[in-house]
């Protein structure tokens, strides 16, 4: 039976299954940014053409120990990078590139249903444990250092991002609740294994703020309908969770020193290559098959025009 | 405008959408709120335009026209012509949007942003 050199405790087709989950989550996140105005084709293309091109080499890059950025010392535990960087900054450029939603600016796009969003995101507090508990490749004490400080970053992601509203805005909500929580969790994936309960706290409380400006004041800066916040609260969670690894990673964890000025160099090495490859990717996708649905088709909802089927009645 | 005739506009509206696409709608409501009226325009509009119900557009003119006269002095002056002419809704969804913009201070809820 095969084994990975990089998880040698475990068959390397589980370690495989394993990581594709990763491949597969990122992918996903970027379809945030392109909700209801991007072909189904162009969709298809684009990421599986950025799995490859994209998302492959970083992974290689922070995970595999030979890696480039590895050999430099970048942590990521479960991800931050690899994962949620990545995935951030090229939903931003998607949203660039295909250009807002009809009426964007000057509509209200309310949620379809928020008991589904309150739903989501309890599967994804769950669903985490798997990811960054699972990053140990073991059932030990670290892996369960890592779902603690993992539960520990999304509670105080919440709390801080309904804070934040209640202070701005006047008033908390559901959304800003899941949103924070979400906000923690991205934070505290690339910390999981390296960082103790307290610095938990401390950074998920800082992601929930942080997020909660990515989505809302630094997304009116931008200027891009990155539909669902990816950028806002992926890539920003994921950027501050990579610098934050860098200050409170302890050695009494697990042995490794942090450094904010070679997880720096990390941060700025995703965001440029997932930056740049990602519109690249793009322009390759409208030669193919054009990225856009048009007018009619986008007034009347993509599950229909692209489809023939729609949720509800 | 009375509010008797912007009701009877409405309702004449209801009327011909009723028979011609089938959709039901709040006379009431259509002559009162802004927004909702907004969106029977239109919606009346647009079933004009695709499936030639031209008998449509000149009740959904009079909405707009109704609801814009019993908007508040000034109102749409601020806006340049152009947007106000020719936005999604026309003058009507102009008059909205300076509404929306007058009564709520901070961020009108799900404008530019989910959060």
């Amino acid at each position: 039976m095969a084994v990975s050199h990089v998880a040698p405790n475990v068959p390397e087709s589980v370690y495989a299954m394993y990581q594709l989950t990763f491949a597969v989550i990122t992918a996903a996140l970027i379809v945030g940014a392109v909700v209801e105005r991007m072909r189904f084709s162009a969709l298809l293309w684009f990421i599986g053409m950025w799995s490859v091109v994209v998302y492959a080499p970083i992974a290689h890059w922070v995970w595999e120990p030979g890696g480039w950025l590895a050999q430099k010392g970048v942590l990521d535990f479960a991800g931050g990078s690899v994962v949620h960087i990545n995935a951030g900054v090229s939903g931003l450029v998607c949203a660039h590139v295909l250009g807002p939603r009809r009426g964007y600016g000057r509509e209200s796009f309310e949620p379809f249903n928020l008991g589904l969003t309150m739903a989501g995101a309890g599967l994804l507090w769950v669903g985490w444990f798997g990811f960054n508990a699972g990053s140990a490749v073991a059932a030990d004490g670290r892996a369960g250092l890592a779902m603690a400080v993992t539960h520990i970053a999304a509670s105080a992601g919440a709390l801080a991002w309904m804070v934040g509203e209640w202070v701005v805005r006047g008033r908390p909500s559901l959304l800003g609740l899941c949103s924070g929580l979400v906000a923690g969790l991205v934070a505290i994936t690339p910390a999981a294994g390296f960082v103790t309960p307290s610095a938990a706290l401390a950074i998920g409380a800082i992601a929930g703020l942080t997020c909660y400006w990515g989505a809302t004041g630094l997304k009116r800066i931008l200027n891009a309908d990155d539909s669902l916040d990816v950028f806002g609260v992926h890539g920003i969670g994921g950027i501050v969770g990579a610098l934050l690894t860098g200050v409170f990673a302890s050695k009494t964890i697990s042995g490794v020193h942090g450094d904010i000025a070679v997880q720096l160099l990390g941060v700025v090495a995703v965001v440029v290559y997932s930056g740049v490859m990602s519109a690249v990717l793009l322009w390759v996708t409208k030669v193919i098959v054009g990225l856009r649905v048009d007018d009619s088709s986008e007034v009347t909802g993509l599950d229909v025009t692209q489809h023939r089927e729609h949720l509800g009645s | 405008m009375l509010p008797s005739e912007k009701l009877a506009i409405a309702a004449h509206l209801h009327v011909l959408l009723r028979r011609k696409t089938g959709r039901v709608t709040d006379t009431e409501w259509m002559a009162h709120n802004a927004e909702y009226a907004t969106e029977i325009v239109r919606f009346a509009r647009r079933s004009a335009h695709e499936d030639g119900h031209i008998e449509l557009v000149d009740w959904a003119d009079k909405l707009e026209q109704a609801m814009v006269v019993g908007a508040p002095p000034g109102m749409l002056a601020r806006r340049p012509l152009p947007q106000a002419v020719t936005g999604a809704g026309g003058l009507l969804a102009a008059l909205v949007s300076q509404v929306d913009g007058a009564a709520e201070v901070d961020v009108p809820r799900y404008v530019r942003g989910l959060r």
